[in-house]
Formats: C-alpha cells, structure tokens, sequence
C-alpha cells in the first residue's frame, strides 16, 4: 500500500514539472497583498501611478490575490489597520533630489518587516522598471522561481500607417516606450547581444529589403546587407557571433547562416517553397518554418546536414514557433476561412511527451517567444481591433495583456 | 522572529545599464549608414534638371497608375486564368511606354498574422508575378520584388471583401 502512495506521489511529481500539464488555478489559496503608499513630497499623482504600476506587477508575479485598492499612509508607522489582516503588504514611499528619484520599499509578512529596500534611478520616465526590480526582489524574497525576464527589454516593431512603422524599445507592460527608430518602413527588430543595446531590423523602405544594425548606446546605424525580396534577422546567437537570416536572392525565401564578424554567410535550407523562421536550436541545429509537406509546419536540422525532420505532428498550419530546452511553442490556425474571421491560438508542445497545451482561445494570437528561463513566453494578440502584447505564465498558467494604444504591433523580441 | 534585510541599492548604473541614458532615437530616413549609401527611401526622387524631373515624375506616376493590381485567392500564390491576362496586359505597357523603368512587383497579404510567414506568402506571390512577366518577354533585370506582408493594406474593414482586396500584388515603376 505504502509503495501505491509513492507512486502516485512520485507521478504527480513528475506530471508537475512537465509544462504542457495545465496547472489548475488556485486563485482562492493565494495569501492577500496589499500596497501602500507614503509618498507625500511629490506630485500625488506620480505616487498614484507607480502604485498602479506596483499592484499589475504583483498581480503578474501570480503568488498574490492583489487588493486594487491602494492606501496613503506614513512610511515608518506599523502597517496600516485595514491592512493588518492582510497576508502580506508592500509599502513604498517616492522622493526626489538633485534629479535622481529614489523609491524605498518595506515588505511585511503577517505584519513583521521581512524586506526594506531602495533604489535610485535618473530618469522618470523608467521609473517602471524600478517596479519590476521590486516584483522581482519580493519574488525572490518569497522563493519563487525568477522573474529576471520581468525586467528585461523588450523590442517591437509598430506599425502606424501603411508603409510606416518604427522600431521601439519598451518594457513588456509598454508603460515604457521609446521609438529608436523613427521614419519610413520598419519592421523585425531582433536584439543583437545579451546587453540588449544592439538592434538588428529590416528596412523596407528602399528598392530592396535591408537589413541594418542599431548600436543604441551611440545611435549610429551600420548598413548590413540587402536581399530582393526578403530579409528578416530572424534569430541571434547566443554570443551574438552568428545571425540566422530569411533571404530571397532567387525569389525563393531560404535560411542562411551570417557571421557577424566576417560578414560572410551560407545558404542552410534548398526548399523551392518557403523556409522562413530559422531559430538556433543549441550550438549546432536550427529550427525553422517550411510549407515542404504543402502546408506550414514546424522543421528541425542539423546545420552541417541536409537532413531535415518534422518537429511538429499537431495542426496543419503551424506558422510561428520558439524553442527552449524540450519545450516548443507554436502558433497555429485554427480556421482555414477565407470569408470569416480567423483564430490563431498557441500551443505548448515537449519532445519528450505526446501532451499539447492550448495557451490562448481568441483572436489572433502570434509570434511567441520564451523568456530566457523557459518560464514564460512573451506574444503578439490582435483581438477586435487591438494590439497587445501578452505574457504567458506557464508554471502559474496564467495570461496577462498590456494593450498598445497607438498603432499595431508587427513583431517584437525579448 | 523579525529579520530585516537591510540594503541601499544604487540602480541607474547596475540593474538599468541599458536604460541608464535614455536609448537614443535616429531617423531612419537619413540614412547614417558607415557602408556607403543605400538607395533612398521611397519618395525621394533625384532629377538631372527641373523641367526633364517634373516631367519624368508626371509621366512614370501617369504609366504607373495604369498597372493594374492582381489579386490571390486565400493562402495561395497560384496565379488564376483572369488575374494572369491582368499580368499579360500590363506586362504590354512594361515592354511598350514603360520600357525605360525598373518594375518593382509588391506582394502584399491580408490580415491574418504579421509573421515571417506572412511576408514570404507575399513574396511568392510577387515571384509568381516576376516568372510571368519573364515568360512575356520582360528583362528579370529590370524586375524587383518586395513582400509587405500585412502592412500595406488598401482596405481596412473586417470583411471578405477588403480581406480579398488585400491579398494582391502591385506594380510600382523606379526610374
């Protein structure tokens, strides 16, 4: 009998690590958080806006059922008394001087102190990241596993007229923005090393589809190469050393290898249809996107072989897809209508079981990509007119949505 | 038992090194580029002489508007019977007044996803247009091809009939 409950233990264990398991929610069991803010030297409505900013960023940590609303108090009294119940509360209190804006955090547990902290930063405008270093902190604090993708940058395209789109750096919540490249027509922004301050795009504005490299600590742009037809940066290595590119010198859109350094490249896929979408998969292998079987699917090779395998056996048109470990998530059409609109959900998929997650239901769902740690995946939803950027949860199976206001989002990298 | 983790972190130089400055903006229609110039972007025409310019411009954009558009049908780059006498009568206008252009065939998609996909659906839709104009005697030298995928539409309502309007490919003349 003993044996019987370890197994059963032992496989809930193992379905519990395995990603493409759908996590029941638990929203009734999370302990209640609420925040507090003391700043009284600043203008009321900047404290009230990074308390909203403090609240979605607890909401996105998904350990937390989150109190809207948002109390004013004095930062070194004992927390406030509607609070005492609380689980836990977040308290901060905003200053400036001498142009640099300082946020002090305190972070109870059942009303004992566990966490005091502060931060500085120049700019007010990037005062959101200062809220995600502090989710990140109390994340940490709590012993969760990290959110260090919380506060990475994030790089998109927008489109905001035909032919006209820019390249803009934000957080993913886009409370940031800054377009770093302004003008004509932009789009498939990748970002070209692990500092996150090289940019790779593609121009459409000249005769023939360039691609350019941005240094954004300078601001100078360089050039790259040119392709008729089709040129995409589709991936990056990870030591920034090598570029898979989607280029039509023929017509015919294919991938090829760049090197950054040499600035010599060579053709990895053959196919008369179209290759597009090529991701490194480790060192020595590429995952890319290829209508060879008549419809679009999702392919794996070895760079140095002409052997290609199929990856992907759900679905009959499979667009868009990243890679992370054993972990695939890809984007597939649901209808095939040409008088009606169209769904195209996300799906989690491992090599290593035949499970198959749906992570979306509505609208146009598309280019997914895993955060660093595998632990969430970053997308595109247009839904009835309105582009967003979403966060997907996979441990927490949740999904969270930070719509743009101006413009559609064309693509975007993490 | 109250344990206080007491730390005065200075940020703007460690944990936002790329946002310590904010990042800085170029226009991308001045083209910096250290390699030596690329071709201009769209719209900027360069002319030997005021009058020959004007008129040059008057007569390409006067030819030009007579190209007409092809459409597609949904997920295809086949070219149907109608839509290739479409391809036929404007590859006559590019062997006839036209005949001193550049052709540029843009594949364009409708609405239904801005990935990479997207844009090679147009792209060989723009092929497919390219192979045609070849078989009708026109130079490939004088052909060259975009994809805008999405992005590029001439119809933005929600319905089948401006979804159709924007699969298509257009015709441009480049002097």
């Amino acid at each position: 009998m003993r044996f019987f409950i370890w197994l059963w233990c032992f496989t809930f264990s193992l379905l519990g690590s395995d990603a493409t398991i759908e996590v029941i929610k638990k929203t009734d069991a999370l302990p209640l958080l609420a925040v507090e803010n003391a700043t009284s030297g600043l203008n009321d409505a900047v404290g009230a806006r990074f308390a909203r900013m403090l609240v979605s960023d607890m909401n996105v940590l998904s350990i937390f059922n989150v109190e809207q609303e948002t109390l004013h108090v004095n930062y070194n009294d004992e927390p406030a008394r509607e609070n005492r119940n609380k689980d836990y509360v977040l308290r901060f209190v905003l200053t400036q001087a001498d142009g640099t804006y300082v946020t002090e955090i305190k972070f109870y547990e059942k009303n004992h102190l566990v966490l005091q902290k502060r931060y500085s930063i120049s700019q007010q405008d990037l005062m959101i990241f200062v809220a995600h270093s502090i989710a990140y902190d109390v994340n940490e604090r709590m012993g969760e596993a990290p959110v260090e993708w919380m506060k990475r940058k994030v790089v998109f395209a927008r489109l905001t007229a035909n032919n006209l789109s820019e390249i803009v750096i934000s957080d993913f919540t886009l409370t940031y923005q800054n377009a770093v490249v302004k003008g004509g027509h932009n789009v498939f922004p990748q970002w070209g090393n692990k500092d996150q301050d090289v940019i790779y795009y593609t121009s459409l504005s000249g005769v023939r589809p360039t691609l350019y490299r941005l240094d954004t600590k300078t601001g100078v742009k360089r050039k790259m190469l040119d392709s008729d037809g089709m040129m995409v940066c589709s991936d990056v290595s990870d030591d920034g050393e090598r570029l898979l590119l989607t280029m039509a010198p023929g017509g015919q859109p294919d991938i090829f290898l760049y090197q950054v350094r040499s600035g010599k490249y060579r053709q990895l896929t053959f196919y008369s249809g179209i290759d597009v979408g090529g991701q490194f998969l480790g060192d020595d292998a590429i995952v890319f996107i290829s209508n060879r079987l008549g419809y679009p699917n999702v392919f794996t090779k070895k760079i140095d072989s002409k052997s290609v395998d199929q990856l992907v056996y759900y679905g009959k048109s499979n667009v868009a897809c990243s890679v992370h470990g054993d972990y695939i998530v890809y984007k597939s059409r649901e209808t095939s209508n040409a008088f009606s609109a169209n769904t195209f959900n996300l799906h989690l998929i491992s090599t290593k079981t035949d499970f198959i997650r749906r992570l979306t239901a509505t609208g146009v769902n598309e280019f997914p990509r895993f955060s660093n740690d595998g632990m969430a995946v970053l997308f595109i939803k247009n839904y009835l007119n309105q582009s967003s950027i979403g966060v997907i949860r996979l441990a927490q199976n949740k999904n969270y949505l930070f719509p743009l206001k101006v413009g559609k989002i064309q693509s975007l990298d993490w | 038992m109250k344990k206080v983790l007491l730390s005065s972190v200075v940020l703007a130089a460690l944990i936002f090194s790329g946002c310590s400055s904010k990042d800085p903006s170029i226009d991308a229609t001045k083209d910096t580029s250290n390699q030596g110039a690329q071709a201009s972007t769209s719209g900027e025409t360069v002319s030997t002489g005021i009058d020959g310019g004007d008129s040059n411009e008057m007569s390409m954009s006067g030819l030009e508007s007579k190209l007409q558009s092809v459409f597609f049908e949904f997920d295809k780059y086949a070219l149907t019977d109608d839509m290739q006498s479409k391809v036929v009568g404007n590859a006559d206008m590019v062997k006839g007044d036209s005949h001193g252009y550049v052709v540029k065939v843009e594949g364009n998609c409708d609405e239904w996803g801005s990935d990479e996909y997207n844009y090679a659906l147009g792209l060989k839709r723009a092929d497919t247009v390219k192979a045609s104009l070849i078989n009708q005697g026109i130079n490939a030298e004088r052909i060259t091809m975009v994809s805008y995928g999405e992005s590029n539409p001439v119809c933005n309502e929600k319905n089948k009939e401006c979804w159709a309007k924007n699969r298509r490919v257009d015709f441009k003349l480049l002097p």
